[in-house]
């Protein structure tokens, strides 16, 4: 009686501390602990229905290939029924069912996608997933790469600049702002190279260039047969400019070039022709027969003024020739020539300095320039010799003064020459005694 | 002393009454307890046998801690209700996300609304009593109206919904929704989500701030769909590049703000304008944080769709009963073996 009335106090002071819920839960717990005691012992002191009744639901719905649904009954069979030794094994052997069937139709479904059969893989998927629910990879393909993506990736390559990626993606260098943006960049900076952007795909109605290039195709061709090939040029400069693999356009450039050129030709502006047909592709038909054209008509104005004596003026002719053909024989020929008639006419002058400088920058290989300069030579000794003599006319009419000045001249032509040398010493000793005498 | 042993009897036979009247009281209040024939299997499911007080809901309530989660448990069981006694199989996780079964996979038709009238249907107006007569199919054969989050849970393959889910959703913010759609979806307890452009929001024939507070505390869902209510997709005459760029990141950024500032809740789906989208338009949606976008495809909405192209049906103001049946398509047949 005293315990009893003990326990009554303890449940009337825990309800005046706790209140109703503190007594439910306290008593719960003890509830709790009783029952689960009893679930311990036996799941068959529960009045639940039997193993058999989910073991046979299992079986049902394995038969209509719910393989997932047949599982949960087999497992909820083997918790009524533990001591079965056949329900664990038909729980592994449905686990491995499962894995075989989500692992097949995974396997189906990514080689539907390197088909780029999209629709019987993403069934493929679904499949495998219906199999196994948790399965990520089969998830990965269903939620993202079936989809077609907003973004592109790309990886940054040395010198690449935000206006280069713009051209090479969106044909157009001025969309530049698009991929900072959307990379967190500012657009007056370069991308770390080796990074990965992300650039958006815009659709085809952003990406089309400004102009029609049909429409300007057909402009380019009306203006290049009305020669005006200059405004044609430009037009296809521009198609070239959004859609650089168009062929009429770059056909219509050629064509342009090819044109100006040859006017060009007829204004006798050669060197500018020929810049012009340098910018068509050499396979361009009758542009290599062109360009020899102006180079001869270069050619024979450079004879015109070697023989005029403009020998500045063949150099820069004939350097032009050489620079548009490496190899033109003609223009160099001219070349030297023209040096060795600048090196007689300076020997005629009597400028052997200038003549020889003359000469050194022409080919040595050349028999003209050779035989040039050993001219040169020869005259500048012949000279020394003449003021030789007119040194000792001086001195024997003792005009010892221009007579020193003539061994000078000897000397600066020829400084081996002995006779000069010694003579130009006495003369000096003469003069000299002379001055102490007076 | 025996007369003080009598009174310490008496006294302690009414604590006793007293006591047990107190602990009766609280009994009454006391959720009714299974623990004595339930059987947990394996952290996943819950045997139980069902009293006569038990209903889908408060098994849902006691085992799954969200009473509106008894059709998880009837789905499982192939039920539509309870009988005393009957045993159960109660899972206690979402036991199929993506919906999928043998014969193909669940679709979620999402509804389109726009405006309503008390009695002229026009295209995108539907009269109060077409659309309680909708709202009353939905009820009446079964049908689980779901939130916003529930459908994008669905379409993250997180979380599993019922079988024949719809979801509801108003385009523009017009008053009418207010007025007439408001009051007969919480007559009948549905959720919905209100897609609002923020340049229409106090104008004339639009919803005010405090109506769509109101809405909005009421527990409807407001999303956004952009400021102007402009195409998305296509340039405006003499619009450069750049400048319909700077007005899509104004469309998409600008809301978000305005209702966190008005509503301090999150815009986190955007409803495209005319139901038309581009690439440029969802890589912007996803940098500002959005997590999914409406259009108006009518087609289905399986777990798998891009969460950024979510189809709608649109539903007129000159539609039928019957027409509208033809727009809640929930299964999608495909052999999965």
């Amino acid at each position: 009686m005293k315990r009893l009335c003990n326990i009554y106090l303890l449940l009337i002071v825990l309800f005046f501390f706790t209140g109703c819920a503190g007594v439910r839960d306290f008593l719960g717990d003890i509830a709790d602990k009783i029952a689960e005691k009893n679930s311990e012992k036996a799941p068959e002191g529960t009045k639940v229905l039997p193993a058999s009744y989910y073991l046979g639901k299992a079986l049902e719905y394995e038969k209509k290939d719910e393989l997932q649904t047949a599982l949960f009954y087999m497992q909820i069979a083997g918790t009524l029924n533990p001591d079965s030794t056949k329900i664990p094994e038909k729980i592994a052997s449905l686990n491995s069912t499962i894995d075989h069937k989500a692992k097949q139709h995974f396997t189906t479904g990514v080689e539907f996608c390197k088909k780029r059969r999209f629709k019987d893989a993403r069934k493929q998927f679904l499949t495998t997933l219906r199999y196994a629910p948790g399965h990520k990879e089969a998830l990965n393909y269903l939620k993202n790469r079936l989809h077609p993506k907003e973004y592109l990736n790309y990886k940054v390559k040395e010198k690449d600049t935000l206006k280069d990626i713009s051209k090479k993606f969106y044909k157009d260098p001025s969309k530049d702002f698009l991929i900072a943006y959307f990379n967190n960049l500012k657009t007056d900076k370069k991308p770390v190279p080796g990074t990965f952007l992300e650039i958006p795909v815009l659709g085809s109605e952003f990406t089309r260039p400004p102009i029609d290039i049909r429409i300007e195709l057909i402009k380019a061709e009306s203006l290049l047969i009305e020669k005006r090939s200059q405004e044609a040029l430009d037009i296809a400069e521009k198609i070239l400019e959004y859609d650089h693999l168009n062929k009429k356009a770059s056909d219509l450039k050629n064509s342009a070039y090819y044109q100006i050129g040859i006017e060009l030709s007829g204004q006798k502006k050669y060197p500018e022709a020929i810049k012009m047909f340098k910018k068509v592709t050499p396979e361009y038909q009758g542009v290599k027969e062109a360009i020899q054209h102006v180079i001869n008509k270069e050619l024979v104005k450079a004879n015109n003024l070697l023989k005029e004596k403009q020998y500045e003026q063949v150099f820069a002719v004939a350097g032009k020739i050489l620079e548009y053909d490496k190899s033109n024989k003609a223009a160099e020929d001219l070349i030297n020539t023209a040096f060795c008639q600048q090196g007689k006419d300076l020997i005629i002058r009597k400028n052997y300095t200038q003549a020889l400088n003359v000469l050194n920058s022409a080919n040595p290989q050349y028999d003209c320039v050779k035989k040039t300069i050993s001219d040169v030579y020869k005259a500048k000794k012949k000279q020394a010799e003449a003021h030789y003599l007119k040194g000792v006319k001086h001195f024997l009419n003792e005009e010892l003064q221009s007579a020193i000045k003539e061994w000078e001249k000897t000397l600066a032509l020829n400084p081996e020459h002995k006779k000069a040398k010694k003579n130009i010493n006495n003369a000096r000793s003469l003069l000299e005694k002379l001055e102490k005498v007076k | 002393m025996q007369q003080f042993v009598n009174r310490r009897k008496t006294i302690f036979g009414i604590i006793f009454i007293l006591s047990l009247l107190l602990l009766a009281a609280c009994a009454t209040s006391t959720r009714s307890r299974h623990k004595t024939s339930e059987i947990r299997i394996n952290d996943d499911f819950i045997i139980v046998k069902a009293t006569a007080k038990d209903t889908l809901s408060s098994l849902a309530a006691e085992y799954l801690n969200d009473p509106s989660k008894g059709w998880l448990i009837a789905e499982f069981n192939h039920i539509k209700s309870l009988t005393s006694g009957q045993e159960l199989c109660i899972p206690l996780f979402p036991f199929n996300k993506g919906g999928l079964k043998s014969g193909g996979f669940q679709t979620v038709p999402v509804l389109a609304y726009y405006s309503f009238s008390k009695n002229k249907p026009s295209k995108i107006s539907i009269t109060q009593d077409d659309f309680k007569a909708q709202m009353k199919y939905l009820k009446e054969n079964g049908y689980h109206v779901i939130t916003l989050d529930q459908l994008l849970g669905f379409f993250e393959y997180q979380e599993q919904i019922p079988e024949k889910s719809v979801a509801i959703t108003f385009d523009d913010g017009w008053i009418s929704v207010y007025d007439i759609a408001f009051p007969i979806l919480k007559e009948y307890g549905f959720p919905a989500t209100i897609f609002i452009y923020t340049d229409f929001i106090g104008g004339g024939k639009a919803m005010s701030w405090k109506q769509i507070k109101e809405l909005s505390e009421a527990g409807f869902d407001i999303q956004c769909q952009t400021k102007t209510h402009r195409n998305l997709t296509v340039l405006k005459k003499k619009e450069s590049f750049k400048e319909y760029f700077k007005s899509l990141e104004m469309e998409i950024s600008y809301p978000k703000k305005l209702f966190k500032k008005k509503l301090n809740k999150e815009c986190k789906c955007l409803a495209y304008p005319y139901g038309l989208t581009n690439n440029l338009v969802i890589a912007m949606l996803k940098k500002h944080g959005y997590r999914a976008a409406f259009t108006v495809d009518k087609k289905f909405n399986p777990f798998f769709i891009d969460k950024y192209k979510i189809h709608r049906s649109a539903i007129y103001g000159k539609y039928n009963i019957e027409k509208f049946k033809n727009k809640l398509s929930v299964f999608q047949n495909m052999e999965l073996k």
